[in-house]
């Protein structure tokens, strides 16, 4: 009896499913957000090719610049996983170093995803030229912020670990963040796909 | 033990529920039928035409089942509230249910639900066939009215497009397709005389059968929400006998006459030119330099339409269908003419003593007073000065006495 | 004070206790007020949350109530004059929206989170201070949504918001621009709220309770938080694009560029339907609590009322362009999804059987909460077989967009959704706050809703057939037909029966305020109760439960009271509550700890409302919004949600709270 009494957010043993409450919830979280994507993907799929006025698909996607970008984003994906073993290992120098570099390859890519919207607006795609204009800029938007987010959280985390101010299991909260960071890196994976790579 | 009860219970709950289902259907259909309105214009249950007697020959048994079905379930809830009162009985045992009985009120429902399914599935696709279409006529919604336009069609005399507005005029007896659109927002197009609805959609084209078995006026209203007015965008389909339709569009294909030198209504046609024609074209009015004069609607209005008001008193309502330019026992008579008759009474359009002055004076003098339309000028910042409707004139009385007149001529 | 303990994990003793500083976040201090305002501003306890949610949902109920005595009014007569063509499209869309993401979804969350943690035996939802910040959220979000009022006029594009009738031309006024923002900041209320419960459901049930032990009203909650979870982004995103549309620009619906509307109807709709459910299974969970109660008897068919709950939660993602059998889509979609809406009565029509054999056989009293669970079956059946006619969709392309569907979805919604909760109201009035609501007021409350809710919406089905569209300010005569029982006559029944409704929704508010003076205080186990909600004291203790359960039956609660006779078969009373209780009492748990409260929620709710605004009227004010709640996420995360003593102002004391108990 005394084992049930204690029910905490912060302690994930003794659940009836046997996950964390926090790492749970950040799996519904996670499958609320396809449903996001879901629609800003289909919105995207519906209008990419009504362009009016405006430039094509084509004429705007610098398709190697972006395939290196996508590059250094999955990279980060897998310097998360170093990150996630470090934290598990109790490695706090590891942890932060291999959060470091995740961050600074977020970064990296909202850089590149910075550089290749002002040489789409350069080009005359703007947020209002067209309906592809509107799609595009908000889907691949919504991603840049998922992805800077991410980057906020990841280097938030490195300060809050060197401080040892984390409150809770600092394994898990690395691997909360982990799943987030995989789940925006699937998503790009899939914008990529869609996006870019399929011809309109 | 319980179990037997039960039993016994049920049996007798068969009859009495045969017994209250028989007397309640009884009671409800009579209830039904004298609570009805009469003659109620847009009756969904009176069909005049092919289309709408396909949905009503669907949807009268569905009701009837939904009916029986209410009627069973309110029965046997009834029962079970008189007879299974707390009197001090015993704790019922604590059964969770019998599966049997469960699984069959599951298949129960869902095979009824597959019975209708079928003639469902087969009406709409017999209500959206178009291959047997016998006439064109292209509908655009546009906020607060419809505009008809009929396309070149020999073999009904249509020998020029024929643009109206208000009441939609087709030949009885023959399967119309209406091909509708949208300029600004969604309407939707429903005459339940005659068929259901579909929605008029900017940027697409739907189709909608629409046929009427006799000639006479069939009401309708648009009934997808479109803003400030959509209370008064109505619409009425006017079936003619095949020679009244032709008779119809040879009147419609005439051009506008000028009125007499120094009449009253001359006069009008001053103010007209002045007023009026930035928006409303009349085929065949003159410039006082003798060039036609062009109407301009899509320089002023949002939608970029005005009704066209050549043969304006031959429809006889105006400002989206919403007012009568018929008094009230003229349009009595129109509206309640045999079918024989009807076509007669019809064409004979709106004469000197038959216009309902009255309105059409409120509406030139103030129009949005009469039906709000978004024409107040400080609020058309959105639309870059553009009104979204008729706006106040300002005209005086003396020009609305020549403009009535002149309107008058329009036959 | 809670009594707060230090946990300690064993099994991974080598990690170091986690470190807190004294003053969190170097700004504020934990609130620890036990009473007055700051108890219930800075709560984190469910309870508490689940009454704040309820009081916030009535307040709303009155104002959407209001709004639709004034859209009756109106249509009283021909020609009407009370509002204008502009006030009353904003009624009609205000009324709406504020029924159902202001009063019937918060009410239902109020009943979640009150009582999902009690009927599964858990202390408090999985994330307490998530729980406090979709509380204030959805505070912000009403607050957003009804300012329009006073800025300009409300959104007048009906709830439904069809493009491109929501785009700034069509929609001049700010009141789209605050109705999009609002919902949204709601939808995050309600999207935090479904994470949590389906958590709590899943994680925190008592030891011994299966998912096939857990109440039923658990159970629909948990269906319906999922259709929450993967419903609200789909709206979400429908939202975003008008709000983008409206505020920079953006061509998502403006057909000028290409745009197609009906996209903007698949998007809403496909949130929309989900929706419908979202709204009526919380009131269907908890008339599955109230007809055994006061039936005696178990839930008839437990299984298949769950199972087809969960049907009815996925079949209800594949219906969605039934509103939408007239826009066009072309006769192959429309079959299916004809067919398909046909589909999910079967599911809706087990529900109506198992209510049926629940109290067939049974021992019935009639309790004011029994006769509302009793008005919801017999009110959602009507609604329910209306459905079906416009299932049928030729039949629909004459009903749609006309009372008829009025009628139908009030009979749903009221008669269904609304009974539901008000037997919620009656049957868990006394476990809430200790007193009983008065039982013949309750039914006077009962009769003139009954009467007033068929005086309002029976007429609309006739007026609907017999062809009144929807969403009109004005009704003509010319088209009300002739006799005596003509249109005329239905509206003007309609409108005088919405006064009758009225009347018994107020004789729900005197029966509130006289319970509140009453100082007689409730048994504990008024109704004989089935489920674990009642195995405590009324109001619960802070803490739930003395001792948690251990859960051995499907109504648990019921069969520790009764029990089978083996040789007579007969069922006996074997214990009272208050022995169930005092039983607890004594094998209390000694070491509990509780949440602590938190300033983070509802400062981190607050930054919403003034991003909208923000975004409305002033960019730099959404920066100022935005940096509130980026400070507040600091603040939130580098605070441990369970206060260290030292955190507290003053300092917490005493021997309860010092305890280091093993989590092990």
């Amino acid at each position: 009896m005394a084992d049930a009494a204690v029910h905490h957010a912060d302690h994930g043993h003794h659940t009836s499913t046997g996950l964390s409450n926090n790492k749970l919830g950040m799996w519904l979280f996670l499958g609320s957000e396809c449903l996001l994507f879901g629609g800003l993907i289909s919105t995207y799929m519906i209008y990419r090719g009504r362009v009016g006025e405006g430039p094509r698909p084509g004429n705007v996607f610098d398709i190697p610049f972006t395939s290196v970008s996508s590059f250094v984003l999955l990279m980060s994906s897998l310097t998360m996983v170093l990150a996630v073993a470090a934290a598990q290992k109790r490695d706090d120098r590891g942890t932060t170093l291999w959060l470091t570099v995740t961050g600074l390859l977020g970064a990296t890519f909202v850089g590149g995803q910075v550089y290749e919207f002002t040489a789409m607006y350069n080009e005359g795609l703007g947020f209002t030229t067209s309906l592809f204009g509107s799609a595009f800029y908000t889907l691949t938007g919504f991603h840049g912020v998922h992805v800077t987010v991410g980057v906020i959280m990841l280097l938030s985390l490195v300060g809050i670990i060197k401080r040892s101010r984390v409150p809770g299991d600092k394994a898990e909260v690395v691997e909360l963040v982990g799943l987030y960071w995989h789940f925006v890196d699937v998503v790009w994976i899939i914008i990529f796909t869609l996006v870019y790579l399929i011809p309109t | 033990m319980i179990r037997h009860s039960n039993k016994r219970n049920a049996v007798r709950m068969s009859k009495t529920v045969r017994r209250i289902s028989a007397a309640a259907a009884g009671l409800s259909a009579v209830a039904l039928l004298a609570g009805c309105a009469k003659n109620a214009p847009q009756d969904t249950w009176q069909p005049k035409g092919p289309n709408a007697q396909k949905i009503d020959d669907l949807q009268k048994p569905v009701f009837a089942i939904a009916g029986i079905v209410g009627i069973i379930v309110f029965a046997a809830i009834g029962y079970a509230l008189f007879k299974f009162k707390d009197r001090g009985q015993p704790i019922p045992e604590q059964t969770h249910g019998k599966p049997v009985l469960e699984i069959g009120m599951t298949i129960l429902p869902a095979v009824i639900l597959a019975g209708i399914g079928i003639f469902t599935f087969q009406t709409i696709f017999d209500l959206a066939k178009t291959d047997d279409t016998e006439m064109v006529i292209n509908v655009t919604g546009q906020q607060w009215w419809w505009e008809y336009d009929y396309p070149v069609q020999e073999q009904y005399g249509i020998t020029d497009p024929i643009i109206t507005s208000g009441q939609l005029v087709i030949p009885s007896g023959t399967k119309v397709l209406l091909r509708e659109t949208s300029r600004d927002v969604i309407h939707s197009y429903w005459i339940p005389a005659l068929n259901g609805k579909r929605d008029a959609v900017p940027g697409r084209v739907h189709t909608l059968r629409l046929e009427a078995d006799e000639p006479g006026i069939y009401a309708g209203q648009c009934t997808e929400f479109c803003g400030l007015s959509h209370a008064v965008m109505r619409m009425e389909t006017v079936a003619l006998s095949k020679d009244d339709f032709a008779a119809w569009v040879k009147g419609q294909l005439s051009l506008a006459a000028s009125p007499t030198e120094g009449s009253l209504a001359q006069e009008g046609e001053s103010v007209f030119l002045n007023q009026c024609v930035r928006c409303h074209q009349v085929n065949g009015l003159k410039k006082a330099d003798g060039s036609p004069a062009i109407a301009a609607p899509e320089d002023n209005v949002w939608s970029g339409a005005a009704p066209n008001l050549t043969h304006l008193m031959s429809r006889n309502t105006f400002a989206g269908a919403s007012w009568n330019l018929l008094t009230k026992q003229c349009r009595k008579d129109v509206w309640e003419a045999s079918s024989e008759e009807f076509g007669k009474r019809y064409l004979a359009g709106v004469t000197e003593e038959c216009l309902n002055q009255t309105d059409l004076r409120r509406w030139l003098r103030n129009a949005p007073a009469m039906k709000p339309m978004y024409a107040d000028p400080t609020k058309l910042e959105e639309t870059g000065g553009k009104y979204r409707g008729m706006p106040n004139l300002g005209l005086s009385e003396d020009d609305i006495d020549k403009l009535v007149a002149y309107l008058a001529t329009l036959k | 004070m809670a009594i707060i303990e230090r946990p300690v994990p064993v099994g991974v003793p080598d990690i170091p206790a986690p470190a807190t500083p004294t003053r969190t976040f170097g700004a504020l201090r934990r609130p620890v007020a036990t009473t007055g305002w700051k108890s219930w501003v800075f709560t984190v306890d469910h309870k508490k949350l689940g009454i704040m949610y309820g009081a916030v949902a009535m307040f709303f109920f009155i104002v959407g109530g209001i709004e639709a005595v004034l859209i009756r009014l109106q249509l009283a007569a021909p020609n009407g004059k009370v509002l204008s063509a502009d006030v009353y499209n904003q009624m009609f869309t205000m009324h709406a929206t504020t029924m159902v993401f202001l009063f019937v979804m918060p009410m239902a969350a109020a009943f979640a989170n009150y009582f999902v943690p009690l009927q599964i035996g858990a202390r408090d939802v999985a994330f307490p201070r998530i729980n406090a910040f979709g509380f204030w959220t959805l505070v912000g979000g009403g607050i957003i949504v009804n300012l329009s009022w006073f800025f300009g006029g409300a959104a007048d594009g009906g709830w439904f918001m069809y493009a491109p009738n929501s785009g700034p031309v069509f929609s001049p006024s700010n009141g789209v621009d605050f109705w999009a923002l609002g919902l949204q900041i709601t939808g995050i209320a309600s999207l935090t709220g479904a994470v949590n419960l389906i958590v709590t459901v899943l994680n925190m049930r008592a030891p011994g309770m299966s998912l096939m032990k857990m109440p039923v009203f658990t159970w629909l909650q948990l269906v319906v938080q999922f259709l929450l979870l993967f419903a609200i982004p789909v709206i979400t995103v429908a939202l975003f694009l008008l709000s983008f549309q409206r505020s920079f620009g953006a061509t998502f619906f403006d057909v000028s560029a290409g745009a197609d509307p009906l996209l903007w109807q698949h998007l809403f709709w496909i949130f929309g339907h989900p929706e419908v459910y979202i709204l009526v299974l919380p009131s269907f969970g908890i008339i599955s609590e109230v007809l055994p109660v006061f039936s005696k008897k178990p839930l008839f068919g437990y299984p298949f009322v769950v199972f087809s709950g969960a049907a009815i939660g996925f079949v209800g993602w594949g219906v969605w362009a039934h509103h939408m059998f007239a826009s066009g889509l072309g006769p192959v979609s429309v079959a299916v999804f004809s067919i398909a809406t046909m589909a999910i009565a079967v599911p809706t029509g087990v529900k109506i059987v198992n209510w049926t054999m629940t109290i067939w056989g049974g021992k019935l009293n009639f309790t004011a909460a029994m006769h509302f669970a009793i008005g919801l079956v017999v009110l959602f059946t009507i609604g329910g077989l209306s459905g079906v006619t416009h299932a049928v969709a030729p039949s629909d392309t004459q009903q749609t967009d006309t009372y008829y569907i009025v009628a139908h979805f009030h009979y749903v919604l009221f008669g269904g959704a609304i009974f539901g909760l008000f037997a919620g109201f009656y049957y868990w009035w006394p476990k809430m706050f200790g007193k009983q609501l008065n039982e013949r007021l309750g039914k006077a409350n009962f009769w003139l809703m009954v009467i007033g809710m068929n005086m309002t919406f029976g007429p609309m089905h006739m007026i609907g057939l017999q062809g009144q569209p929807r969403r009109m300010y004005v009704w003509t005569e010319a088209r009300a037909g002739e006799g005596f029982f003509n249109l005329a006559f239905w509206n003007r029944v309609a409108s005088i029966g919405s006064l009758v409704l009225s009347i018994g929704v107020l004789l729900f508010l005197i029966n509130v305020v006289k319970t509140a003076r009453s100082k007689q205080v409730a048994p504990l186990d008024p109704w004989d109760a089935r489920t674990l909600e009642w195995m405590t004291t009324s109001p619960p203790k802070e803490h739930n439960f003395d001792a948690i359960p251990t859960v051995h039956h499907l109504d648990e609660f019921f069969h520790r009271k009764y029990a089978q006779d083996p040789v007579t078969h007969e069922i006996k009373q074997v214990a009272t509550a208050e022995d169930i209780m005092r039983d607890q009492e004594a094998n209390a748990d000694k070491h509990i700890h509780m949440p602590s409260p938190s300033y983070w929620p509802i400062i981190l709710a607050g930054g919403l409302p003034v991003i909208a605004l923000g975004v409305i009227y002033a960019i730099p004010v959404a920066i100022v919004g935005a940096a509130i709640v980026v400070l507040a996420m600091y603040g939130w995360s580098l605070e441990p949600s369970t206060a260290p003593d030292t955190d507290f102002d003053p300092p917490a004391s005493g021997d309860g709270t010092k305890e280091l108990a093993p989590l092990g």
